[in-house]
């Protein structure tokens, strides 16, 4: 289902406000991936707020622990999730890192990434292609990780698409869509490279914008509005891709050839899933499609508990210890959970557990994997 | 006590060399979040721009024999420890009141072991209670203790203050649901209790743990009851015109072993306020919720004898659907802005004691409360919960909006009204507490609730922690034990 008639979330004007109420409540403690890696009670929601809260105070001054324990949250947007009065801590954080960063207090990593993201508009310092001058129907945002670091899984899907008689123009290719900057702290930064992409859908004139990853939902139709108060042309329709090849497949309009491994395999859940109202059950049912015989195992965090790797909220670029402890802990699950195979279809952490599995466990992209076996 | 950077140091590296570098902190951030637990005393001294204590150090030990070793180091430098689950508890227990060590046991949080025959599981005390939910729900099974902070409580955090869940009422409080567990002495033994509960093998020390949150000891690990998902819960409301009929209502449930899940029954000023403002409904009077849950067939019967109890006591039966929604939404009392929360002032001030003095009991604290603190606006709300086949738990709270901005007048002012409600409590056969624990809220009031008896208890503190570095300044006990 696309979102088209999800009521626009509204502008979160004093991001600080939040953490007054966060402060001192605990309730979502159980589902902070970082604390679950960490068991530091400082690294959870709580944590966060009461720093950001005891700074206001003069309890605390951002000297350089503070600031490394402030840029530990992954910005993964599970507090939230789970929060009955949606609480929007992961803006309030975001808020209190731009903060740091105003006061030039922010660490040297993400002066690095900002310098990186102003000149090249994507933190691999790599140069973005021009922008197709192109109208149509149906458009598809690339982004940069999917550009640049996975491009066989934009082939993949462009491939997989083409098969249900859809050819999207391709939009932010090797741009950095916000989220990245947003979750750091880089707040300008965020609404500019938003802004670009804003301007280019429009351009196009697109009624229907694929997107790759929960994470580009979350950042087009909740960040843009919420963060940076910016939003997209009113009748376009947002459509996650792995629900739109699921029904596809349904309606018969995609056919795989059966995948005939014996070996039982996992469904790691794409960071960001759990922030945004997804259709879980469909990519699972597109592997189901492909197999055979072979055995599905699942995550303990999964669906709307989901923990993500390493590759949320920049952890990867500005720590690099917590992000691979976190990809670790997808991994283990995975193969406690007895799964020889690992599919996901977010770039970079398909990139981050590919590189990190080590021969452990085959990890595949789910839309690699469904193009190579089209009928 | 730590006198000299330079012993400070030298402690760091003893800590260091049992936990290693990554899980010995003395950072200032990690000492400013360790420093307050869900209470309101600490939080509000954070509010006023105060730090309520340090620990010297906060450390995350790995194993039960690094606690072991964390114990000694202790004790030879006379340095207090302070256990740390989800520092969820409401009265104190888990602030370094006195500095020291803050040993965190997050770090042991394994399932060790899901029994589907005898139906137990065994798990390290760090666990949080809800992921040790959700894992027994993959199984089918639940361990039927859902405090309203399973979300951020650990399985120790469950028994070191005795805690009650929303559903004790039919599965008993946590310390019915233990059979078994490990616990670090002091000065440093590894002991485990008996593998079953129920014996005539001499005294039943587990329980000196029960309800000692860190005094006597570190629970590392635990054995619990676990049940089946039940087939079916079904929920109602029923509404009374008082909360005498209402208790009468749950006793008669209770005595007629009818086994309900959950009774709860607001105050009517609850009602008007809570109620209304987390479920929506706008009602005059008492509203209670009465649950039950197995197998259908016979939870429907049990469902259906409560209703004419019920009906015979003159209750308006609200249906089913309110009674879900409250099931559904019982964690929501305790979310940010519907919870309480600072600047309010405000304590859970509840008690326990028998049928035959329940309703007196309740009317002789909101009359104290309300006469004493009435003329600066106090609150007063109350409902009853976890209930016995002899009596029940009257949860009760005092709110004030308007509090004093200096945070030491904040603070005996809060001081006031609890001892003018424990007094009232005492002198009404109630117990200081029933769920919550002692902790530094209670602590004073103690040698008040078991006079003579007392001292049985300081004799086992002091035989089990002459060096009184065990959580001190909680439960009665001070610094060094002294009886």
């Amino acid at each position: 289902m696309g979102d088209r008639h999800a009521p626009k979330p509204a502008f979160i004007e004093n991001p600080l406000q939040v953490v007054e109420y966060c402060r001192y409540c605990l309730m979502c403690r159980h589902v902070c991936p970082v604390g679950h890696v960490t068991h530091n009670e400082t690294l959870t929601p709580h944590g966060w707020a009461l720093m950001i809260a005891s700074a206001q105070r003069n309890l605390l001054e951002w000297n350089p622990e503070a600031v490394d324990a402030l840029y530990k949250c992954a910005d993964c947007g599970l507090c939230r999730t789970h929060c009955a009065t949606d609480q929007p801590l992961p803006t309030g954080i975001a808020g209190a890192r731009a903060a740091v960063v105003e006061e030039g207090l922010a660490p040297e990593s993400v002066m690095a990434l900002k310098e990186a993201l102003e000149r090249w508009a994507n933190p691999f310092q790599r140069a973005t292609p021009e922008s197709p001058i192109k109208t149509g129907e149906d458009a598809i945002l690339v982004g940069d990780a999917a550009y640049f670091r996975t491009p066989q899984t934009l082939d993949a899907a462009m491939q997989l698409l083409a098969a249900t008689g859809v050819e999207p123009i391709q939009l932010a290719r090797g741009r950095n869509l916000g989220l990245l900057p947003s979750s750091l702290g880089l707040s300008e930064l965020a609404a500019e490279l938003a802004s670009q992409t804003i301007e280019e859908i429009k351009s196009t004139g697109c009624r229907r914008l694929f997107l790759l990853t929960p994470g580009d939902i979350y950042t087009v139709t909740r960040l843009y509005p919420e963060r940076l108060n910016l939003g997209l042309p009113d009748h376009l329709e947002v459509i996650d891709l792995a629900a739109y090849l699921e029904r596809s497949q349904e309606n018969g309009l995609l056919r795989f050839e059966k995948i005939r491994g014996e070996g039982p395999y996992a469904y790691h859940d794409p960071e960001h899933g759990a922030r945004i109202k997804r259709n879980h059950s469909a990519p699972r049912k597109l592997l189901r499609s492909l197999f055979e015989a072979a055995r599905e195992v699942s995550f303990f965090w999964r669906e709307d508990r989901a923990h993500p790797t390493g590759v949320v909220g920049g952890l990867n670029w500005v720590q690099p210890d917590l992000a691979r402890d976190l990809t670790e802990a997808r991994l283990q699950e995975a193969i406690d959970a007895g799964a020889r195979f690992l599919f996901t279809e977010d770039p970079l952490a398909l990139e981050a557990l590919r590189a990190q599995a080590d021969g452990r466990i085959e990890v595949s992209g789910l839309y690699e994997t469904m193009a190579a076996h089209l009928e | 006590m730590i006198v000299s950077s330079l012993q400070r140091e030298m402690i760091f590296s003893e800590l260091e060399d049992v936990v290693g570098a990554d899980h010995v902190s003395t950072r200032q951030v990690d000492q400013l979040i360790y420093s307050t637990d869900w209470s309101w005393m600490p939080q509000m001294w954070l509010d006023r721009g105060l730090i309520p204590a340090r620990a010297d150090f906060i450390v995350h030990p790995g194993s039960v024999e690094e606690i072991s070793e964390l114990l000694k180091i202790a004790n030879a430098y006379r340095l207090p420890i302070v256990p740390w689950g989800g520092g969820s508890g409401t009265q104190g227990g888990a602030i370094p009141t006195y500095g020291g060590i803050i040993i965190d046991l997050k770090r042991l949080n394994k399932i060790l072991e899901v029994n589907e025959e005898s139906l137990y599981v065994c798990a390290q005390a760090g666990i949080n209670g809800t992921q040790l939910e959700w894992a027994l729900n993959e199984k089918n099974l639940t361990l039927p203790h859902y405090p309203a902070s399973a979300n951020c409580a650990t399985l120790g955090g469950y028994l070191a203050p005795r805690g009650s869940g929303t559903i004790s009422t039919k599965y008993g409080k946590a310390e019915d649901l233990v059979m078994s567990m490990q616990v670090v002495l002091p000065d440093g033994r590894i002991i485990r209790t008996p593998g079953v509960p129920n014996h005539a093998s001499g005294p039943d020390f587990m329980r000196i743990f029960l309800g000692s949150e860190g005094t006597f000891g570190i629970i590392s690990e635990a054995t619990m009851l676990i049940v089946p998902l039940p087939e079916t819960r079904l929920f109602r409301a029923v509404l009374f015109k008082s909360i005498g009929d209402g208790i009468e209502a749950g006793r008669r449930m209770m005595v007629d072993r009818l086994e309900p899940l959950v009774i709860r029954m607001y105050d009517p000023s609850s009602t008007a306020s809570l109620v209304k403002k987390v479920l929506g409904y706008e009602l005059e009077g008492a509203y209670m919720i009465i649950g039950f849950d197995g197998w259908e067939e016979i939870a429907a019967a049990q469902e259906k004898r409560a209703m004419l109890i019920c009906e015979a006591l003159g209750a308006k039966d609200l249906g089913r659907e309110p009674g879900e929604r409250w099931w559904n939404h019982r964690y929501d009392f305790y979310y940010p802005p519907l919870g309480l929360h600072l600047p309010q002032m405000y304590g859970t001030i509840e008690t326990v004691t028998t049928f035959s003095k329940l309703e007196d009991l309740y009317w002789a604290k909101k009359k104290a409360i309300e006469s004493h603190f009435g003329e600066i606006g106090i609150r007063y709300i109350g409902h009853f919960s976890h209930w016995f086949p002899w009596g029940a738990s009257l949860y009760d709270r005092f709110i004030l909006e308007e509090t004093p901005e200096d945070p030491k007048e904040a603070l005996h002012l809060h001081n006031r009204i609890w001892t003018v409600a424990v007094r009232t409590s005492l002198e009404n056969e109630g117990m200081i507490n029933e769920h919550h624990g002692v902790g530094l809220k209670l602590s004073r009031y103690m040698r008040a609730q078991y006079g003579p008896a007392w001292h049985l208890l300081a004799s086992i503190k002091e035989a089990l922690d002459p060096n009184g570095i065990m959580n001190p300044g909680k439960v009665g006990f001070g610094v060094q034990s002294n009886g």
